[in-house]
């Protein structure tokens, strides 16, 4: 093949295609690159946590890039761990652990590293959120666009417009569930879920019982026209190898 | 005396309307029809409404052309000696003067006779409103040049001018169009920023003010050059003027066939449009100005695939400057070659300076490539407002950087101040004299881009937020031993790991006032002492009582009744009232308000 480069990381020799990012030759490679803002679910990155620099040293020349969207277009030596990249790394998790008190993953993430010279920080009191996006991400590949990063600078979060209850949102938790720091709140009653200052109702299985979802995220699921189910997943494959062992004597 | 068509330009740039400059252009002409002027002269004089003369300070600016008389700081009331003057002597009084001497012409005076304007030729000469105008001086001559050319042969003269892109960065413009014409993907978009946020510079306001048809011939010629059949215009939201001027070229240019199906009666087409800006300054970046035009939030995205590849709508996008874009008919009409002869090695051309601040001569200025600072402060701007001592020049917006007295004979152009730590920029000059704060003056950059960055990535958000914080401390007289390197190592993080260039460039402002200025740093920290007086809680204010008239200025302008002192007595400030805003001593003609150190 023509597009194949070879490309050294961190000294282990590794090939790769033309335009492939570094972070996934790394991690085939068994190289394990940290990073906050990069989730498998999704195709594109927004790539702005920044944990996951690397030095890249092509044609004489070093510089620092996000090895999460950065296309590997030729021979080069790529170091994740350097000594400059650790000590931006540091800054970087000092920077996130004082914005984010309450985001234990911060502190683990960063053991390894010589965090020290950062007493001086300020920090923002309560707060989980490190605003990878993930969640915006998640909102939107669904299709509903409920949130969305809103205002700038450092006043920046994430939101529903005017920070209402949205009528696009529907209770799935995806938002919540994608959150590496479990910055997104909600409860949850027997019967109702509260998520984005919006109570959604709940859905239960006619079977088990268990919760199935909000009654709108199972609309969302099967589409305005289609039917909505009464028993959950679980209970409607386990009726399946029921009628199936009726009828077949096996499933 | 005046021999055929006279005219009386009235410069109607934004600063001098906000002088009253449309009331003058009224007056004359309620003057001219009342004025019993010569018949012959009657009927040949109009008054034309200009864009910006450059020379802001000494507006409304009012000119006889082809006389060239200039007339300064005019006032209503000037007009009816201004009409009378058409027939006879100028109007002394409103000349330019300086070191006693009057000037008549626009070129002997020294803030235009060391400019070379090629992007502002025709600013403040044309009616911004007249395609007639615009054709006269040469205008639409490139693109019919263009319109004969290939592809390959425009971007060659583009390439031969040297012309690299205004808005700061400097990438070669030619090689940039070669890119985008090589991919065979369509539709290709040419896109105009023109969403000129750094504080205090208005080039590319006032140039699409001046002369939009410039800007539009501009773009033209660079759809051709690339393929392109449809461009945008993206003008920030506060441009109203040049929003308004913009669209009436662009609509004269549909009714004249020079825009749309058929460019001037051949097989090209060009649609332009406006897109207004939000008013977010990140959305001066490229790639968060595509994002708003596609209607997505302005946020930057990685650039390791380029917009020239994939850009607007994920196709093929040249983005262009204001400035570099009204570069381009002139080049196109007399050569890339011709262009060329002005500049430096690697800095082709001519650049546009928005000079504000302590100079006595604020206003637009268009240089050489290569001028130094110490030409531009001195020579053209005047010098230090009351002959004050220098202390920094800041370029480049929040992006650039502060840079002393020592270096003010380095050429300006896009390579040198980079070695320095600071940069050209797109243009923004501001100029600083010994009672500014050097870290003060850092605060109020990162202040300013805590609520302009995007606030996407880590860095540039959280590093700007600490980097206030701490600054804050050290101007508010809570500074520690360490803070200065801990502000270095941050501003270190976010320019090698940012997202975006503005993330990058962020901590500049930081970074060279450290470099440049440390010893003030360090002044606020050991000794909570403001050197220039500025910090509020570190200063408090005295006059010296040798040096008092007890004119009473001081008195008056002070906003918290802290100062007393009949007439003709020295005047005493009371520390208990005083709240340190320095408003004394710019009031005191005489020197006699100093500045110390506030004991804690």
């Amino acid at each position: 093949m023509s597009d194949m480069i070879t490309v050294t990381i961190d000294g282990i020799e590794c090939t790769c295609e033309k335009g492939e990012y570094i972070y996934d030759v790394a991690k085939r490679n068994g190289i394990k690159i940290p990073t906050l803002c990069r989730h498998d679910a999704f195709e594109d990155h927004r790539a702005c946590c920044r944990i996951c620099i690397v030095e890249v040293e092509q044609r004489g020349r070093t510089k620092v890039v996000t090895s999460c969207v950065y296309p590997i277009d030729g021979e080069c030596e790529i170091r994740t761990n350097s000594e400059r990249i650790q000590e931006e790394r540091a800054v970087l998790y000092a920077l996130l652990g004082h914005r984010a008190p309450e985001a234990e993953l911060i502190g683990k993430m960063s053991r390894r590293l010589d965090m020290n010279g950062f007493e001086r920080l300020v920090s923002i009191d309560n707060e989980k959120c490190i605003l990878c996006g993930l969640c915006v991400q998640a909102c939107n590949s669904l299709g509903t666009g409920a949130i969305s990063t809103v205002l700038r600078g450092t006043e920046k979060k994430v939101a529903t417009p005017y920070d209402e209850p949205s009528k696009f949102c529907v209770g799935c938790l995806s938002c919540a569930n994608v959150c590496p720091t479990g910055a997104i709140e909600y409860s949850q009653t027997d019967t109702i879920r509260t998520i984005w200052h919006r109570d959604f109702e709940l859905l239960h299985c006619a079977e088990c019982g268990e919760v199935m979802g909000t009654a709108e995220s199972v609309r969302h699921a099967v589409g305005p026209d289609g039917e909505l189910p009464t028993i959950c997943d679980a209970c409607r494959k386990k009726r399946l190898a029921n009628e199936m062992m009726a009828t077949y004597r096996y499933v | 005396m005046i021999n055929g068509t006279e005219r009386i330009l009235v410069c109607c740039g934004t600063g001098c309307i906000a002088n009253g400059a449309l009331g003058v252009a009224d007056a004359i002409e309620r003057e001219l029809v009342a004025h019993g002027l010569s018949d012959e002269v009657k009927v040949d004089v109009s008054v034309v409404r200009t864009g910006c003369s450059g020379e802001c300070e000494q507006g409304p600016i009012v000119r006889f052309m082809p006389r060239d008389l200039m007339y300064y700081r005019v006032k209503e009331r000037d007009a009816a000696a201004i009409v009378e003057s058409l027939e006879g002597e100028p109007v002394k009084k409103l000349l330019f003067k300086k070191d006693g001497e009057t000037y008549e012409h626009m070129d002997d005076n020294p803030y235009y006779a060391l400019q070379h304007k090629v992007v502002l030729k025709d600013v403040g000469i044309i009616d911004p409103l007249s395609l007639d105008d615009y054709i006269a001086r040469g205008g639409y001559e490139g693109l019919k040049k263009a319109l004969a050319m290939t592809p390959d042969e425009i971007i060659t003269e583009v390439e031969k001018s040297g012309l690299r892109g205004k808005g700061g960065a400097g990438f070669p413009t030619g090689r940039k169009w070669r890119t985008a014409a090589g991919y065979d993907v369509f539709p290709k978009y040419i896109v105009c920023n023109g969403d000129e946020g750094d504080p205090g510079a208005f080039m590319d306001g006032s140039t699409m003010e001046g002369s939009p048809h410039a800007v539009i011939e501009g773009m033209i010629i660079g759809a051709l050059a690339i393929g392109a059949e449809e461009g945008v215009l993206y003008i920030r939201d506060e441009y109203a003027l040049a929003r308004d001027h913009i669209q009436h070229a662009i609509d004269d240019a549909y009714a004249t066939g020079i825009l749309g199906e058929s460019i001037m009666g051949t097989d090209h087409k060009l649609d332009l449009s406006i897109v207004r800006g939000g008013g977010a300054f990140v959305c001066g970046e490229s790639t968060a100005l595509m994002a708003s035009i596609e209607g997505r939030v302005g946020e930057p995205r990685a650039k390791y695939i380029r917009s020239v590849q994939r850009g607007l709508f994920d196709h093929p996008t040249v983005l262009n400057n204001v400035e570099s874009l009204a570069s381009i008919p002139t080049i196109l009409r007399e050569g890339g070659e011709a262009y060329a002869q002005v500049g430096t090695e690697r800095s082709k051309g001519t650049k546009v300076f928005a000079m504000v601040g302590k100079v006595k001569h604020t206003g637009l200025v268009e240089v050489p490539m290569g001028t130094t600072l110490r030409t531009l402060i001195y020579d053209i701007g005047g010098g230090i407002i009351d002959d004050r001592p220098f202390k920094a020049i800041q370029t480049g917006g929040p992006s650039g950087g502060c840079i002393p007295e020592e270096l003010l004979d380095l050429p300006v152009d896009f390579d040198t101040l980079v070695e320095y730590g600071a940069m050209m920029g797109s243009g923004g000059m501001i100029v600083m004299d010994d009672r500014s704060c050097m870290v003060e003056v850092a605060r109020y950059y990162v202040d300013f881009l805590c609520e302009e960055s995007c606030g996407k990535c880590t860095p540039c958000r959280e590093g700007l937020r600490q980097m206030r914080a701490i600054l804050t401390d050290i101007c508010e007289g809570r500074g520690k031993p360490g803070d200065i390197e801990l502000l270095e190592r941050i501003g270190r993080t976010m320019q090698d790991a940012s997202l975006c260039a503005l993330g990058r460039t962020a901590p500049n402002p930081v970074m060279t006032t450290i470099k440049f200025f440390r010893d003030e740093y360090e002044a606020h920290i050991d000794r909570k002492e403001c050197p220039a007086g500025v910090c509020a809680e570190l200063t408090q204010f005295a006059i010296k009582p040798d040096a008092c008239t007890g004119c009473g200025l001081c008195s008056r302008a002070c906003p918290a009744g802290a100062i007393s002192g009949g007439r003709k007595e020295v005047h005493v400030i009371d520390p208990a009232k005083c709240i340190a805003c320095g408003s004394c001593r710019e009031a005191c003609r005489f020197d006699a308000v100093l500045t110390e150190r506030r004991p804690a």
